[in-house]
């Protein structure tokens, strides 16, 4: 790609924020049918408990009240990956939050006050709280249930008769052995609490059953495709039956991607005998109904020859799955793969567990168990520079993965893949690394410096796949039509812009169809795992080269010519060394007609697709094989100042560099890194779910759950976005969307050593822990 | 019930309403103008900041029957005769809008700040969206199309950027008076 | 909808004394922030809300001699814009903009913040420090209540079913004297205490006084201290036992006792700093 490019890469901006910045981009919250229900739940106040009665008669009696639902009548399992879970509780609840009962009634006011009218009596259990507890061999099981699960086999195996949904191992040469004989030797434990994803759109979905037993669901969703695939298995309908509205979605950061409000609100309609039902969740919901991501606890061993060479690697991963384990378990699979971090290792033993407990459940969120495995194998990275005597920069480098090495899972490391090297050093460098931090203006304040690496591939089926379709409309214009979701991230205006270069016409020409629609808009997999530019950016060129080859073919019928004679610039087809014979697309988007009246070709429809090509299941019991269509690399370098009176803690400034392959719009690339990166920091510094012995969540709510504002954010950011190109994504690019998330708290971790000489193994990094443990370190001395 | 009476975005408006409908719910639900949002519902996240009497707000902790009388701006009100203002064109060319949801009560927050204070300093634009949440931006492109409004519409636009412009850009900007 | 509630809205004190005794259900109704609030997650449910805004009276603010009259009605963004209070009294403008955030501070007042008596109110240690006194009406008349008085419990004043503050009134310092007001938050974005402090000093008399919030069921006033012929750090010392010897910090949600009890004379030390930053005496 040698030719300027006249869209790709450039900061474009985004069309849809016209309806953003006016009001006028509508929501699922904001949408309202004719004859619209509304659903309230109940949820359980006990994390484990049998349920012995459910007396709605009261509730039933209110006017206005049309269906009252509990689990007893709904006996379906759901799940993508691992059938689990149930649309409202049956016989037991598993977590603090759990729906038991649904009622659907003419006000929103009138459902919530009928929910309150249900009584229901609990037995409760003991509940299991933590997952190193629930891997023992008689703790109480979650699912005892779980060996008769659905689930997708060959690539998940969870254990019969325990609370294991899930087991990845990766065993490569020998551990034992070589970290034995290893001259430097580090075991350390890390634990990250769940968090949520706190989009600012709660979860909302409204379904309305049709006659014929079909269904059309709208849904603040990352995956239309999936929504209807698991309605369709759910409830043994045929896909074409259910149709699934996704409008505009006000942040999903992986909650949104699988299947959560819309089979209650669809059992709730079919209830009502068709009436539109819509569930809202409150921000008390979103945090103790609706799901988090998962905690960990990991425990990390790394030897080392004298030389600084890592020889071995350990790491057992505890996920803490909570009630369910439906994207848990490919979380756990994920982390498994990635789990020894970017690094050359030549020994490898990994054990990635994937736990029930009776919490709050686990769903995908933005990096996928990177950031939390990275906690652990950053900080373990660091120490053990520090143990060798070495740089930890120079300790990393000489570790990274570089062309010619092969990963821990037996992939070979190609020039395709970027440069984790080339990220550190710029990080490393613009942080002045090496170089102390300017004294602070308080004796009391302390600085320091940290650096932190990070990578990720998509975590997605060996067949995912992705189709783009772009028909042209009379005036030459092209509509596109995907079914990926913007849900903030602005894949559409990069789509927008590949279209508009491949087709040769006016950026503002091209259209992005907002609204997905199953009915109209070609499937996409899933809008996660950082792959949909890429993905879809690759099927637009494939449409877009179908169109154009559509154009060639009535144009050179015109000119009575062969279609490889025809040129497509300009928005026009001409011949070949003779532009004067041309014809614009308006003359030829839905036809070509000759003077005598005789038309030829029709309307231009160009369709793309792509799929994942060359990924393999990994062995069950090594862990070999090829889980990656791309590894994006990037690193993070944090200054950071402590006043280490009070344990306040400030980002100075914080550099990330992530190898992107192609930056192809620098302003929404800039706005995602930069995006992440204060996500990131919420993760490090404040976010944490709190539960007391009962496992009750104590802070589902803004008032003590804590995410960053615009105090908050660090003094100073850089970004740095490499171009070592991905040979096969659209222009060379490859994706970063979870990316500038993912090191955040390691690099921290990591400079709050270097300031005070205190290993933090536990997340958040909070005021009050970092003060107590000054003091704690202060008293030993 | 209560009759109240009220001018939203300058139309007069009339409507009954029981105690304890709030502020929000008459905006969304009454007068069907979606663009406020609820993000939480407590105040905490300014999702639903609306201009009451030139004064941003959480509708969500006003009760309507209290707007009785008084003047209310909502995110429909802020672009005129179909142009947008400033300050929307500034939050697209800053790249200050993602998903969009925290959008609107952000824009009427800066509304209300570029009112009292023409000419902000930094520390006076955090401090009038440090109670708008957003979880995508990450803040940076929000302070800088804040920043970016001030300028133009101080006459002193000095922003930089690639920029592919949507018809009629040009029209608006030239309109608002202040910019290039 | 938030519950069920009706709404009245007095033009008078003595209709909104009425309202407030006549239905046992009844409450104020000024900023709404802490109120509807606890209504909406079923903490309370008043039948009755009395709307005292529209009460003109309940809207002074200005200086009357030496003190600082506040209505009942008066958020606090317009407190701390007003330029005397930001002048004599920069304590009570600092302790008014620690609380929530911009949008909340244009409807929450001060006495809704005195009133609804947290531990952790942001204008209590101020107030105390100042001697503030509240004007309290009600269908028997009125009173006068000293803000040292006024706190009983958690969330609790000493205040009768039926009575309404109607104004805070303030003495100002003298010229000399400085006020300081510190909270220490677990984020720089909004957020509740988790310990505050405010203090002020007095050249002429040499009298340090200082309050505690956020480490006792109620906000504390310290004993005057007297300040004469001390060094700093003995103050300090001095200053940090009389505050843990009238406070009892918990662990909560927000926070651990330790962390409270690490913070605090940290804060203490922090806002003698500043009060006495000319030197002890000078």
């Amino acid at each position: 790609m040698t030719a300027e490019l006249r869209y790709v890469g450039k900061s474009v901006s985004r069309d849809d924020a016209v309806d953003k910045v006016t009001g006028a981009a509508r929501y699922t919250h904001d949408l309202a049918l004719p004859g619209m229900l509304h659903a309230a739940v109940l949820t359980s106040p006990h994390a484990s408990a049998k349920i012995v009665k459910i007396d709605s008669s009261a509730a039933a009696e209110k006017p206005g009240v049309r269906a009252i639902l509990t689990g007893d009548g709904l006996c379906y399992r759901l799940g993508l990956y691992m059938q689990d879970k149930c649309i409202l509780a049956r016989d037991v609840v598993r977590y603090q939050g759990e729906p038991v009962v649904a009622v659907a009634a003419d006000t929103l006011d009138t459902a919530r006050e009928a929910c309150r009218l249900v009584e229901v009596e609990y037995e409760p259990l003991d509940p299991i709280l933590d997952p190193r507890d629930a891997l023992e061999e008689n703790s109480p099981l979650v699912h005892p249930d779980l060996h008769t699960y659905e689930h997708m086999k060959g690539v998940f195996f969870p254990r019969a008769h325990s609370n294991v949904a899930h087991h990845q191992k990766v065993r490569k040469g020998d551990f034992d052995d070589a970290f034995a004989s290893a001259a430097v030797k580090l075991k350390a434990e890390f634990y990250n609490p769940p968090v949520q994803h706190v989009p600012m759109e709660t979860h909302a979905a409204i379904a309305q059953v049709l006659p014929g037993d079909r269904a059309e669901i709208w849904t603040s969703s990352q995956s239309p495709y999936t929504v209807r695939h698991l309605m369709s298995v759910a409830f043994g309908l045929p896909h074409a039956s259910l149709r699934v509205h996704v409008p505009y979605v006000g942040g999903g950061f992986g909650g949104k991607a699988g299947l959560h409000l819309e089979p209650l609100a669809y059992v709730l309609s079919k209830a009502t005998d068709g009436r539109p039902v819509k569930i809202v969740a409150t921000r008390e919901e979103e945090f103790n109904t609706l799901p988090s991501r998962q905690g960990l606890h990991s425990a990390v061993e790394i030897g080392a020859d004298k030389n600084g060479g890592i020889v071995a690697l350990k790491a057992t991963y505890i996920w803490d799955a909570g009630a369910y384990a439906d994207y848990g378990v490919n979380i756990g699979r994920a982390a498994a793969y990635a789990g020894a971090g970017p690094y050359v290792v030549p020994n490898c033993w990994i054990d990635s567990f994937v736990v029930y407990t009776n919490k709050i459940f686990g769903t995908a969120y933005r990096g996928f168990g990177h950031l939390e495995v990275l906690w652990g194998i950053e900080r373990a990275i660091d120490r053990m520079a520090r143990k060798l005597d070495m740089n930890p920069v120079e300790f990393r480098r000489m570790n990274l993965l570089r062309e010619g090495e092969i990963t821990i899972t037996g992939e070979p490391f190609t020039s395709g893949h970027g440069s984790p090297v080339e990220c550190l050093d710029a990080v490393a460098k613009a942080v002045e690394w090496g170089t102390p931090s300017e004294p602070p203006s308080e004796p009391y304040r302390v600085r320091g410096k940290g650096i932190a690496m990070l990578h990720k591939a998509p975590a997605m089926p060996t067949y995912t796949s992705c189709a783009a379709v772009i028909k042209l409309d009379e005036d030459g214009a092209a509509d596109v039509l995907v079914s990926g979701v913007d849900y903030g991230q602005g894949t559409y205006t990069v789509l927008k812009q590949i279209a508009a270069e491949e087709l040769k016409i006016p950026i503002d020409k091209v259209h992005v169809t907002w609204e997905c629609d199953t009915a109209f808009s070609p499937y996409d997999w899933q809008t996660v795992a950082s792959r949909f530019a890429y993905m879809g950016g690759n099927a637009v060129i494939e449409a877009a080269a179908d169109c154009l080859q559509q154009i060639r073919d009535v144009a050179a019928q015109a000119f009575d010519v062969t279609p490889t004679e025809i040129v497509c610039e300009d928005s026009a087809a001409f011949v070949t060394g003779a532009p004067d014979r041309r014809i614009p697309y308006p003359q030829l988007a839905l036809g070509y007609t000759f003077e005598n009246g005789n038309s030829i070709g029709g309307p231009i429809i160009g369709h793309g697709r792509y799929i994942a090509t060359g990924l393999t299941h990994l062995d069950p019991q090594t862990g070999q094989g090829l889980p990656a269509q791309y590894w994006t690399y990037g690193a993070h370098a944090v200054e950071v100042e402590v006043d280490t009176q009070t344990g306040e803690i400030e980002i100075l400034n914080i550099v990330t560099a992530i190898d992107a392959g192609k930056v192809l719009n620098p302003k929404l690339c800039i706005g995602q890194v930069v995006g992440g990166v204060v996500q990131g920091l919420g993760s490090a510094l404040w976010e944490g779910f709190r539960f007391d012995k009962n496992g009750r969540f104590l802070n589902p709510a803004f008032v003590d759950y804590k995410i960053p504002t615009a105090k908050d954010i660090p003094r100073r950011t850089e970004q740095i976005l490499i171009e070592n190109p991905q040979p096969d994504g659209p222009y060379g690019a490859r994706g970063i969307a979870e990316h500038p998330m993912i090191s955040v708290p390691s690099a921290i971790g990591n400079a709050l050593f270097d300031a005070l000489g205190v290993e933090f193994n536990t997340l958040p990094l909070d005021y009050e822990r970092i003060l107590l443990r000054i003091r704690e370190k202060s008293e030993g001395a | 019930m209560h009759e109240i009476s009220l001018t939203v975005n300058g139309h007069h408006e009339r409507a009954t309403v029981p105690a304890s409908m709030t502020l929000l719910e008459l905006v969304r639900e009454r007068l069907h103008l979606t663009g406020t949002k609820e993000g939480c519902g407590i105040g905490e996240c300014g999702a639903c900041t609306v201009l009451l009497d030139g004064l941003p707000v959480t509708a969500c902790l006003v009760l309507a029957v209290e707007a009785d009388g008084c003047d209310i701006r909502t995110i429909e009100g802020e672009a005129h005769s179909g142009k947008l203002s400033v300050l929307q064109l500034a939050f697209i060319d800053a790249g200050a809008v993602q998903c969009g949801f925290c959008t609107p009560g952000m824009i009427m927050s800066a509304r209300a700040l570029l009112e009292r204070t023409p000419d902000p300093s930094d520390d006076e634009i955090v401090e009038a969206i440090a109670g708008n949440l957003c979880r995508c931006t990450g803040y940076e492109a929000i302070l800088a199309a804040i920043r970016l409004a001030a300028e133009r519409l101080q006459g002193r636009e000095s922003y930089e950027a690639d920029r592919v412009l949507v018809e009629g850009d040009e029209a608006s900007l030239a309109k608002e008076g202040g910019g290039r | 909808m938030l519950g069920g509630f009706d709404c009245v809205r007095p033009r008078s004190v003595d209709e909104a004394c009425r309202f407030l005794s006549g239905t046992s259900g009844a409450r104020v109704l000024a900023g709404g922030t802490d109120l509807l609030v606890e209504i909406r997650n079923r903490l309370r449910s008043p039948e009755l809300l009395v709307d005292i805004k529209p009460i003109e009276e309940l809207a002074q603010l200005q200086l009357d001699g030496p003190q600082l009259v506040v209505g009942a009605s008066v958020p606090l963004n317009r407190l701390a814009e007003y330029r005397a209070v930001r002048q004599s009294l920069p304590a009570l403008a600092d302790s008014a903009l620690s609380i929530g955030t911009y949008q909340l501070r244009n409807r929450a007042t001060l006495i809704g913040n005195v009133c609804n008596a947290s531990p952790a109110a942001d204008s209590a240690p101020i107030l105390l420090v100042c001697g503030a006194e509240l004007s309290v009406a009600s269908t028997d008349g009125w009173r006068k209540v000293p803000i040292s008085a006024l706190f009983t419990g958690v969330k609790r004043t000493c205040l009768a079913p039926g009575e309404i503050v109607t104004a805070i009134r303030i003495p100002v310092p003298e010229e000399a004297t400085r006020t300081a007001f510190l909270k220490q938050q677990r984020i720089r974005g909004h957020d509740l205490a988790v310990v505050n402090v405010a203090g002020s000093y007095a050249p002429a008399s040499k009298t340090l006084m200082v309050s505690v919030g956020s480490c006792a069921p109620t906000p504390v006033l310290l004993e005057p201290v007297d300040t004469d012929g001390n060094s700093l750090d003995s103050l300090t010392s001095h200053v940090v036992e009389l505050a843990e010897a009238a406070t009892s910090p918990i662990s909560d949600v927000r926070a651990s006792a330790e962390y409270r009890r690490a913070v605090l004379p940290v804060l203490l030390r922090r806002l003698l700093d500043q009060l006495l930053e000319g030197g002890v005496g000078s």
